[in-house]
């Protein structure tokens, strides 16, 4: 990943605080049960419907459009789709582009091969505060 | 569906419709509706929203209940009474349908509905593409005859389990096999409605309360639910487990927490504002 798409520590702070408020309000759950590194399925108990009102909250909160396939897509970036995914699967091309992307995310729990099914498991509360901040320079430029 | 009885559909006729933006109806209240009205009167924005979602997509996919993010209660509603609804949409795709909407008699509102989602699905897993567009094409145009049938099953009738105290209570409610409801929700795939269940939720709630202040239950009303969440098809002949939990008290509003478990899985969560009728 590039500098200039590398995301900075002081970017994801300006927005850690409202986006842990924001998750929390979604799960019903207290702030301090919250970090960064919360894994949104494992550790919170999110389930598919509980990330759709996670996207929408922040949307208005922070007036970004984020789509639901946004981290996918933002993922695989110029890679054609058929050597990204196939039948469901990430390629192995694929799992790599998803790790550089998901670099909060410890490559250990990057297993091959990977259903397109589990990839929300390894998203953490950090991978939302990255959501915001790339919308949020997507809106700027 | 114009020759057949109805008994779960909360739209009579569309009388605005702007393709992906929002769209204006009509609903006569039928004989039997009026104490579901709270939950039932979401479900019709809910409908209107999902004919806007199913049209956007060809009717190739159609919106099932995901979540409800606020909805605030007015005044009751009474037979025969006509329901003005409007719906407008948020986001639409072939993934959601986002919305909020606001349902009127003679002008004031009765429900008001913000930051609604439907998550979309292949509508062949649910019903007749081809009759679901023809239903359509009635609905915009002549409309159909108000609803005079209604389901007996309905409203879900709970059995109190337990009573923790003032603060907490458990009942089940066993889904009925067969019923007239669930050849419209859905005909390729009878699933329970998830305002049937939020309804049996709201009651359970003011059920607690009322025993809570002894207080005559008919006195109290739901004020607003939050953050209701359709997490899990409830399907005929399930028992479901229901769990009311006072969380929060104001001198005029209680807030109950509320949970709905099939088999120890949660199927919808919310939180709903029970208070006093002669308050506004």
């Amino acid at each position: 990943m590039s500098e200039t798409t590398r995301i900075t520590r002081d970017e994801i702070d300006r927005v850690s605080q409202r986006v842990v408020q924001i998750i929390a309000d979604a799960l019903d759950r207290d702030v301090g049960d919250i970090a960064l590194g919360s894994r949104l399925v494992d550790d919170l108990e999110a389930e598919s419907i509980d990330f759709l009102d996670i996207l929408f909250r922040l949307e208005r909160a922070f007036e970004v459009k984020l789509p639901q396939r946004k981290i996918m897509d933002d993922a695989r970036g110029d890679i054609p789709e058929a050597e990204f995914e196939h039948g469901g699967v990430l390629s192995e091309v694929g799992v790599r582009r998803l790790q550089e992307y998901l670099d909060e995310v410890p490559v250990e729990r990057f297993v091959s091969p990977l259903a397109l099914a589990d990839i929300p498991r390894l998203f953490t509360v950090e991978t939302f505060c990255k959501l915001v901040v790339r919308s949020q320079r997507a809106k700027q430029a | 569906m114009t020759g057949a009885l109805r008994v779960f559909s909360f739209v009579d006729r569309i009388v605005q419709f702007e393709p992906g933006v929002g769209a204006r109806g009509r609903f006569t209240i039928p004989d039997g509706f009026s104490s579901l009205w709270p939950s039932l009167m979401v479900e019709a924005l809910a409908q209107l929203a999902a004919w806007v979602g199913m049209a956007h997509t060809g009717f190739r996919r159609r919106p099932v209940a995901a979540l409800a993010g606020e909805v605030q209660f007015g005044t009751y509603v009474v037979p025969r009474q006509i329901v003005e609804l409007a719906v407008e949409i948020d986001e639409c795709n072939t993934d959601v349908v986002a919305y909020d909407g606001c349902a009127r008699v003679d002008g004031v509102p009765i429900v008001e509905a913000r930051h609604c989602v439907g998550a979309m699905l292949p509508m062949e897993d649910f019903d007749d593409p081809k009759a679901v567009r023809e239903r359509f094409e009635v609905l915009c145009g002549p409309g159909l005859p108000p609803q005079t049938g209604w389901d007996d099953a309905l409203p879900l009738q709970y059995d109190v389990i337990a009573c923790d105290g003032e603060a907490r209570r458990h009942a089940t409610v066993r889904v009925p096999e067969v019923a007239a409801f669930f050849t419209e929700h859905f005909p390729r795939k009878p699933v329970l409605p998830a305002a049937a269940l939020a309804d049996a939720q709201i009651r359970l709630a003011i059920g607690l309360l009322a025993e809570a202040r002894d207080a005559d239950w008919r006195l109290l009303r739901p004020r607003r639910v939050l953050g209701v969440k359709a997490r899990s098809f409830v399907l005929p002949g399930q028992l479901v487990d229901l769990y009311a939990e006072v969380v929060g008290a104001t001198a005029d509003v209680a807030e109950v927490a509320l949970t709905a478990r099939v088999g120890g899985k949660r199927v919808s969560t919310g939180r709903v504002e029970i208070g006093d009728w002669d308050v506004s």
